[in-house]
């Protein structure tokens, strides 16, 4: 069976061209996607765990749905602050029901924003958001500014969908018209088709933003002669382009929002958009990696009031990067149970935090075994979102788009397992 | 005069933070009955968390002194909103000690948590060990930090130290972490050890480093020297120019990154 506009769920670029043939329960042929959506559709039906597993004296062993649920509700009530981290790789639906849970449990809840672009939404909340969508981008821009990132490997279709080699509705001819600058702290593959490659040094891109900016308002004079190892000619050259440019378009990543700094990048990376924005239309978008992880964001914003790390343990939701994120609740030891849903802290959290998740109880939901599930106490496998369910997802310019299924493998959905141990919790604990 | 010693009990999670902005001796001296703290997502009787003694009576809150005794270092908000009297924290205290105080003192003799003295707009507060990030600064998204009233800080300060800083003093005898004093509009930061790369963004106001400085901002303008305290040289900076700012920075020593 051949599926046509299939959405593909692995990046934040949620490319919506895909087509899917499928046989029964296999995947035989993608066309569109890159390798690493490939990689993951070509597989859709493959590795999944069969059903949900619990610990019982360190030996795994099969468990119901309904005892799976039970133990999740259970672990969750009792505890004194619970955490309910991940949210990044399912639906929105799933990610609603999350915050209910939150709300009811007085528990915190936080994405894996707080990992990645946690930083960007912090600066976004100092000093604003000058942002557009992929696709005024696509026809607009002639100045494309990546900034610590890699398209070429972590997003392969942005440059292709929206930047370097997509058409432009007002570029005659979009691929010569469109400059590139990449700015990074080591060569990658995207450098060599860049006008203007500029190589940091590590940490020292907060000083380069604030050289950019003092040179945009006409104040070179005060610039060293190298700042971070960028020297002025170029950064001259760099501020000249971004001027000289009719609509200047600027992406960033975890290189910037995760080196020191860290949010004070961002804002300076924004500011420097608001000064050139007195020349010329200049733009920024945080160029987001899970595909729905700023679907996380819009759902607990309209929901909260906050894009992440909220804590309802007071009944009312507080918000405090720093003190009510995951990392940071791990490391402290604070959570005394936790609910991770569709994503992989094993592999990405210190140490010392995994030490800690790994001594309380923990329940994950995740189709697949992965370096997390070592750490929990029990597993719960469920349908992915955009193969075997559909759903809904934002792409990284905040567009929501409906993920469509093409498998059907009889798994229950996130939002179906997150909305049956919610009713437990509600038994104990009336809204 | 009133004097209420709080000292904690054993717990059975003693990792779980406990909010206790009602740690106050505006609360306190009108008695400790009606009075609850959070631990974690548990309302808990102030008595069933501290033991509570109390000698003497006050009329006024200027006349009462509260002393925190036994492991404190998880409890958050001691003294928030404080418009007078005392605070002592024996040990080390927690996260928002001393958030948006506005008179009287706290004195801690351990370490603090990160936000001490956030948002604080008078008063003093003293930390004789180290304090976590954020000192002096302001709440997510807020545009103003601190904006009256001393801090000092007797050991070393985390990252971000008088971030958003506007108004009163925040003297550092330590060494601070990475950016402080960044996006400062007003009031004076004093470090007397090493920093890097202070005051990103500063409007106005006054930053003295009495240490070394790494990682120096490129966009401050050479004023010249000055004298510094002791008669020390120190060289004067303005900026930072990139956001048409008009602060000074002075420091002692600074080398860029290059
Ligand atoms: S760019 Fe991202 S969304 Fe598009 S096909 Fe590749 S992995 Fe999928």
């Amino acid at each position: 069976m051949i599926h046509e506009d299939m959405i593909c769920p692995f990046c934040g670029c949620l490319c919506d061209d895909l087509v899917i043939e499928t046989k029964g329960t296999e995947v035989v042929r993608v066309d569109n996607a890159c390798t690493l959506g490939s990689h993951k559709l070509m597989n859709a039906g493959k590795h999944r765990l069969k059903g949900p597993i619990m610990r019982d004296s360190g030996q795994w062993r099969d468990a119901s749905y309904e005892e799976a649920i039970e133990y999740a509700a259970g672990i969750l009530l009792d505890a004194d602050r619970p955490l309910l981290y991940g949210w990044s790789s399912t639906q929105g639906e799933a990610q609603g029901t999350g915050v209910s849970m939150a709300e009811l449990l007085g528990g915190v809840i936080d994405s894996t924003t707080s990992v990645c672009h946690g930083p960007s939404i912090l600066a976004i909340q100092e000093v604003g958001h000058p942002g557009c969508t992929l696709g005024q981008v696509k026809n607009r821009a002639d100045l494309i500014v990546y900034w610590g990132c890699n398209p070429t490997e972590a997003h392969p279709r942005h440059m292709s969908r929206y930047t370097t080699y997509a058409d432009g509705y007002f570029l005659e001819n979009a691929f010569r018209d469109r400059k590139l600058i990449l700015v990074d702290v080591r060569k990658t593959e995207t450098a060599s088709i860049a006008d203007e490659f500029v190589q940091v040094k590590p940490g020292g891109d907060y000083a380069v933003l604030s050289a950019l900016r003092a040179i945009v308002r006409g104040r070179e004079d005060v610039v060293p002669p190298t700042v971070a190892g960028v020297t002025k000619e170029q950064l001259l050259r760099v501020a000249a382009l971004c001027k000289e440019a009719k609509f200047g378009a600027l992406f960033f990543g975890v290189g910037l929002t995760m080196s020191p700094g860290k949010y004070k990048n961002v804002r300076n990376a924004i500011e420097l958009v608001d000064e050139l924005n007195r020349h010329t239309k200049f733009t920024l978008t945080p160029l987001r990696g899970h595909y729905n992880v700023y679907g996380s964001n819009e759902v607990f914003t309209w929901m909260t009031g906050y894009p992440y790390a909220v804590d309802f343990s007071r009944q009312i939701a507080f918000y405090n990067p720093g003190e009510t994120t995951a990392v940071d609740l791990m490391a402290r030891k604070e959570c005394d149970a936790a609910l991770i849903v569709a994503s992989d802290p094993g592999a990405h959290f210190p140490k010392k935090c995994l030490e800690h998740l790994a001594s309380i109880p923990t329940v994950l939901i995740d189709p697949m075994h992965t370096m997390t599930t070592p750490l929990v106490k029990c597993q719960i496998p469920t349908a992915v979102t955009g193969m075997d369910a559909p759903g809904t997802a934002y792409r990284m310019d905040g567009v929501p788009i409906h993920v469509k299924k093409f498998l059907d493998l009889g798994y229950p959905t996130d939002t179906e397992i997150i909305g049956k141990i919610f009713e437990k919790v509600k038994e104990v604990r009336h809204p | 005069m009133m004097r209420i010693v709080l000292t904690m009990k054993e717990r059975t999670n003693p990792h779980i933070p406990i909010e206790a902005e009602k740690i106050n001796p505006a609360f306190l001296m009108w008695g400790t009955d009606d009075l609850t703290v959070w631990e974690g997502n548990k309302e808990r009787r102030l008595d069933e968390i501290f033991e509570v003694e109390v000698e003497g009576t006050a009329t006024s809150v200027n006349e009462v002194e509260v002393v925190l005794r036994g492991d404190t270092s998880r409890v958050k908000r001691i003294g928030e909103y404080m418009d007078g009297g005392r605070i002592t924290v024996e040990g080390n205290v927690g996260m928002h000690c001393g958030n948006f105080m506005a008179a009287g003192t706290i004195e801690v003799m351990g370490d603090a948590g990160g936000w001490f003295a956030r948002e604080m707009q008078g008063g003093a507060i003293i930390c004789h060990g180290d304090v976590g990030h954020y000192c002096a600064a302001g709440y997510r998204g807020e545009k103003k930090g601190m904006r009256g009233g001393k801090v000092e800080v007797f050991g070393n300060a985390g990252d971000f130290t008088a971030e958003h800083l506007f108004g009163g003093e925040v003297v550092v005898h330590g060494n601070c972490g990475d950016m402080p004093g960044v996006d400062m509009q007003g009031g004076y930061l004093t470090i007397h050890g090493d920093c890097s790369r202070p005051c990103g963004n500063m409007t106005k106001g006054k930053c003295t480093v009495l240490g070394c400085v790494s990682e120096m901002p490129p966009t401050f303008k050479k004023e010249g020297e000055v004298e510094g305290p002791d008669g020390l040289p120190l060289t004067h900076f303005t900026g930072d120019v990139a956001n048409r700012g008009k602060g000074n920075l002075l420091v002692r020593h600074y080398q860029y990154l290059e």
